[in-house]
């Protein structure tokens, strides 16, 4: 059972998919097109930072995609194989990745069952060519669109510093009551404060106290009282300073929202660095709005650059579990656009070449990567996650169980659980890791075992 | 910064009791917050000068563990370790951790510590992680220069690295490892005694009787029983005679064989299962000795054919010869099973535990030939030898029609294709733990012609035999 075109029509959900599909036929948005035997797969530049990762099973039919779309299949399993019927050739011979074998494990197999459309629900992909083909703009269409925008965004301003304003007193209200009380009421006082600031439109600033509880119930007991001081005094520094500069991007994007990836791109003032990047790991957290957000860490291998990169998404939580965009020690050579920042950190991937098997040692870390957190504290006070590279040095565990991380000149520093018990028995040549404050998070190390992933399995 | 780190406590306890904090910090700092929501402000300064004037310390001295120990054999080639790691977590079937990571040493290669370390209590793993198994067992490291194992250096060595030696000692040198083992385990808890008593299995001889009758009123029930076996295999059987005769009358001698008769041990059918109970259990309690002297035979003739009776009964009997039965009775007994093809391959597993790794590994081709139960009997009889037989006897076995019946199935749309789908995914670990990397090879390529994709992970176990290339072990 080949793959045919009238095959992929059969099997689009609607025509609106084949449709979406049609738009993402550019060769230039797969940079990564493969097949071996019956399997194509291929990597598919969508709107999210991370990239997706799609698979097709030629002789049967089944597929399957990173993103967190609901219709099966999706535009861009659609476009993976509208683009294999079209061409075939283009698509390299290649050893089966890893992650396309742990499909195959978790797959149903079988075709998927034919599926049965009503009568004038034909589907086209010729007609889906059509239509996503560009039709001029209209000036007058476009001014009245903008001057839309700008209401809008006159609105959110008012809004937003009135919601500020009212954070600033619940923030004082919190210390003045008592530490010990706030921490005890902390999950439903937060919620409350968020749901205003929902209502406000200051949705970052919200999603961020939403998660505040669980940052600090993470924390052991003693050190709770600390952590919330410094929550609530970043939130302090961070409704002070958006008041001060509400059209500073960065704090726009830490109270308001994020711009988008097509934002990003079409900014001349985003930083943009082109070099030979490392994913040095994954993080995926659920938060308490039902969002999932995967942050996918990049170290530049390059010496005198930006150092590190987070590829961030948000997907909901009921789209179900979602595979990682890349493989632990991937490296690949992209040039990435940064959000603009102070001290820049997230990023999108503007143009990405394939991967390579580049052999550049990791670059040679500070002697003391606390003083290097403190340099990024300053530039960003109001930052939660700062990512660090660590030189050479252990994780050792006090009698109490309580890991930290030394190094080979004394300097120590509280490392978060669970770490795998070979860390302990390894030498650690370099490693990153991201500080919350509180506690380092390991994501890889360069050891004397080479390489060690702080997540299952890497 | 003492005066600070003063002023930040009064503020944080200000806080703590609920109430201002403005009258307790610097003054510069009151004058920089003045106005509305004041103790927010000063909880900015707060929190930015503790994250960036002062470092968190550990309360205790911080000693790190020692190294992970180097092994003995390489480690796999990199590029296998995600199928290895894939296979090590996948769900569904069986586990297979054991004879994967025996499958890995028999290549000659060593695990990766970061995708599987050995846990505490696992002491089956082969000596080659003995190493690994100290140190996650955080005992003292075997250090350069304790010595050969001795009776003086015991305690120098850990126990892993002894029983080890040991064991090695106990093939090159019965009577040293003896002489140790005599020494050291009667100061040693039951567990450990029972391990050190299992070493003397190999090579044992009469030289270990008087060692062995000490420990027949030993406090643990479980070493009573292992010198009770190794007695009677050495013909000191001390069982009562009376268990013997009561095992006797529920069994009989008859004759088989035209020209040359020989004796046949048959096992009688029982009126009722209480009696087949009790007869299992005389099976465990009487010696293979004593039964064939309430039964006025020498132990040779009892073995002279093939048993016949129920194939509990026969199961019963081969596992009392493993236990207490002569090595010239047993090898009797195996070849004769053998070479009957009525006697169900499970019954030979207990009598090849004793053979050594060379004679169970020639005995292989045999077993798999008339292994038609999922190849559970020939993994077991390998032990550790895996990863080594040529295709040739797969192909002429019933696991590999059982095999070919599971891929016809795989495209058929029936009920049951989840099944048959797991059923076949277990199947294929087998083997994939049996064959040589050519075997292995050949196989993937055979079952492509099914339309079974290569990613497919049922056949991740036969690709990480096939890349695992095999080298002397040192």
């Amino acid at each position: 059972m080949g793959l045919t075109r009238s095959a992929v029509e059969a099997m689009a959900p609607d025509q609106g998919a084949l449709t979406a599909a049609a738009a993402l036929l550019k060769p230039s948005k797969w940079p990564v097109r493969a097949r071996a035997g019956g399997l194509i797969w291929g990597e598919c530049q969508g709107s999210g930072a991370n990239p997706y990762r799609v698979v097709a099973d030629t002789d049967e039919h089944g597929s399957k995609c990173t993103c967190p779309s609901r219709k099966f299949p999706c535009k861009h399993a659609l476009a993976l194989m509208w683009l294999f019927v079209d061409d075939g050739a283009t698509f390299q011979d290649a050893e089966i990745p890893a992650w396309v074998n742990d499909w195959m494990g978790r797959r149903r197999k079988g075709a998927a069952p034919p599926r049965t459309d009503a009568p004038g629900d034909a589907k086209s992909m010729s007609a889906a060519r059509d239509v996503t083909a560009e039709t001029p703009p209209d000036p007058k269409a476009e001014a009245r669109k903008q001057a839309a925008a700008d209401k809008r965004a006159q609105e959110t301003r008012q809004s937003v510093r009135a919601a500020t304003e009212d954070l600033d007193g619940w923030l004082d209200d919190q210390l003045r009551t008592g530490l010990p009380g706030f921490l005890k009421e902390a999950s439903e006082r937060c919620r409350r404060i968020a749901a205003r600031l929902v209502d406000a439109k200051a949705g970052a600033l919200a999603s961020r106290i939403d998660e505040m509880p669980a940052r600090l119930l993470d924390l052991p007991g003693e050190e709770r009282i600390d952590g919330a001081i410094a929550e609530l005094g970043k939130l302090a520094l961070l409704t002070r300073a958006w008041r001060a500069a509400p059209d500073d991007p960065d704090l726009r994007r830490e109270v308001v929202g994020s711009e988008t990836r097509e934002d990003v791109l079409a900014d001349p003032g985003a930083p943009r660095v082109h070099s030979l990047w490392e994913v040095l790991g994954e993080r995926v957290l659920t938060r308490r709005d039902g969002l999932v957000s995967q942050a996918t860490w990049l170290m530049n291998l390059a010496p005198d650059q930006q150092r590190f990169a987070v590829l961030l998404d948000f997907f909901p939580a009921s789209a179900g579990r979602r595979s990682g965009a890349f493989v632990p020690g991937e490296r690949f050579k992209a040039e990435l656009a940064f959000y603009p920042a102070r001290a820049p950190l997230r990023a999108v991937i503007a143009r990405r070449d394939e991967s390579t098997d580049a052999l550049d040692v990791w670059p040679v870390a500070g002697a003391d990567p606390l003083a290097d957190l403190a340099e990024q504290a300053l530039a960003s006070p109001w930052r939660i996650d700062m990512p660090v590279l660590l030189p050479k040095g252990r994780i050792c565990a006090e009698t109490s169980g309580r890991a930290w991380w030394r190094s080979d000149d004394g300097v120590v520093v509280p490392v978060r659980k669970p770490i795998p018990t070979l860390a302990y028995g390894a030498h650690i040549e370099r490693a990153a890791g991201v500080w919350d404050g509180a506690r380092l998070a390991l994501i890889a190390a360069q050891t004397n075992w080479g390489r060690l992933g702080f997540d299952a399995g890497t | 910064m003492q005066e600070l780190e003063a002023s930040l406590a009064r503020v944080r306890s200000a806080w703590m009791a609920g109430r201002s904090a403005l009258d307790h910090c610097p003054a510069e700092w009151r004058d920089a917050v003045a106005g509305q929501h004041g103790d927010a402000g000063l909880a900015a300064l707060t929190g930015h000068a503790t994250t960036v004037l002062f470092r968190t310390a550990p309360t205790t001295v911080l000693e790190p563990r020692p190294l992970l120990p180097a092994l003995a054999l390489p480690v796999m080639a990199e590029a296998l370790r995600p199928r290895f790691r894939r296979i090590l977590s996948a769900k569904g079937g069986p586990s297979i951790e054991r004879h994967l990571v025996d499958l890995i040493a028999a290549r000659g290669r060593s695990v990766h510590p970061a995708d599987w370390l050995p846990s505490p209590t696992d002491d089956w793993v082969p000596d080659l992680y003995v190493p690994w198994l100290d140190w996650v067992r955080s005992e003292t490291p075997a250090i350069d220069g304790h010595g050969a194992l001795a009776v003086e250096t015991y305690d120098r060595w850990s126990w892993a690295e002894r029983r080890a030696e040991l064991a090695r000692l106990r093939l090159a040198d019965p009577a040293a490892a003896l002489a140790i083992i005599a020494a050291k385990a009667p100061s040693e808890p039951a567990e450990r005694r029972l391990r050190l008593l299992e070493i003397l299995e190999t090579n044992l001889s009469e030289s270990d009787a008087e060692f062995l009758e000490g420990l027949a009123k030993d406090r643990s029930e479980r070493v009573q029983a292992v010198t009770r076996a190794y007695l009677a295999r050495l013909g000191r059987s001390s069982d009562g005679a009376d268990l013997a005769t009561e095992l006797a009358d529920m069994v009989a001698l008859g004759k088989v064989g035209l020209i040359k008769r020989r004796t046949r041990f048959v096992i009688k059918s029982l009126k009722t299962s209480a009696q087949n109970a009790r007869r299992r259990e005389l099976f465990t309690l009487v010696s293979v000795s004593a039964l064939a002297r309430a039964l006025g035979v020498s132990e040779q003739q009892l073995v002279e054919a093939p048993p016949d009776g129920p194939a509990d009964g026969i199961e019963a009997f081969a596992q009392m010869m493993a236990a207490t039965g002569s090595d010239a009775a047993l090898r009797a007994l195996l070849n004769g099973m053998l070479a009957d093809d009525s006697t169900p391959v499970s019954h030979l597993r207990a009598l090849t535990s004793r053979l050594s790794a060379t004679e169970r590994q020639a005995l292989l081709p045999q077993i798999m030939a008339r292994d038609a139960e999922g190849l559970e009997t020939t993994l077991a009889i390998a032990g550790r030898e895996l990863g080594a037989m040529p295709i040739a006897p797969l192909l002429a076995s019933p696991t590999y029609t059982a095999l070919s019946r599971l891929l016809d199935q795989l495209n058929v749309d029936d009920p049951h294709r989840a099944s048959n789908n797991t059923a076949l995914g277990a199947a294929l670990n087998r083997i994939a733990l049996l064959l040589d990397a050519p075997g292995a090879t050949d196989l993937v390529a055979r079952i492509g012609i099914w339309g079974v994709s290569p990613a497919d992970p049922k056949l991740d176990l036969l690709h990480l035999n096939a890349a695992l290339t095999t080298e002397t072990k040192s």
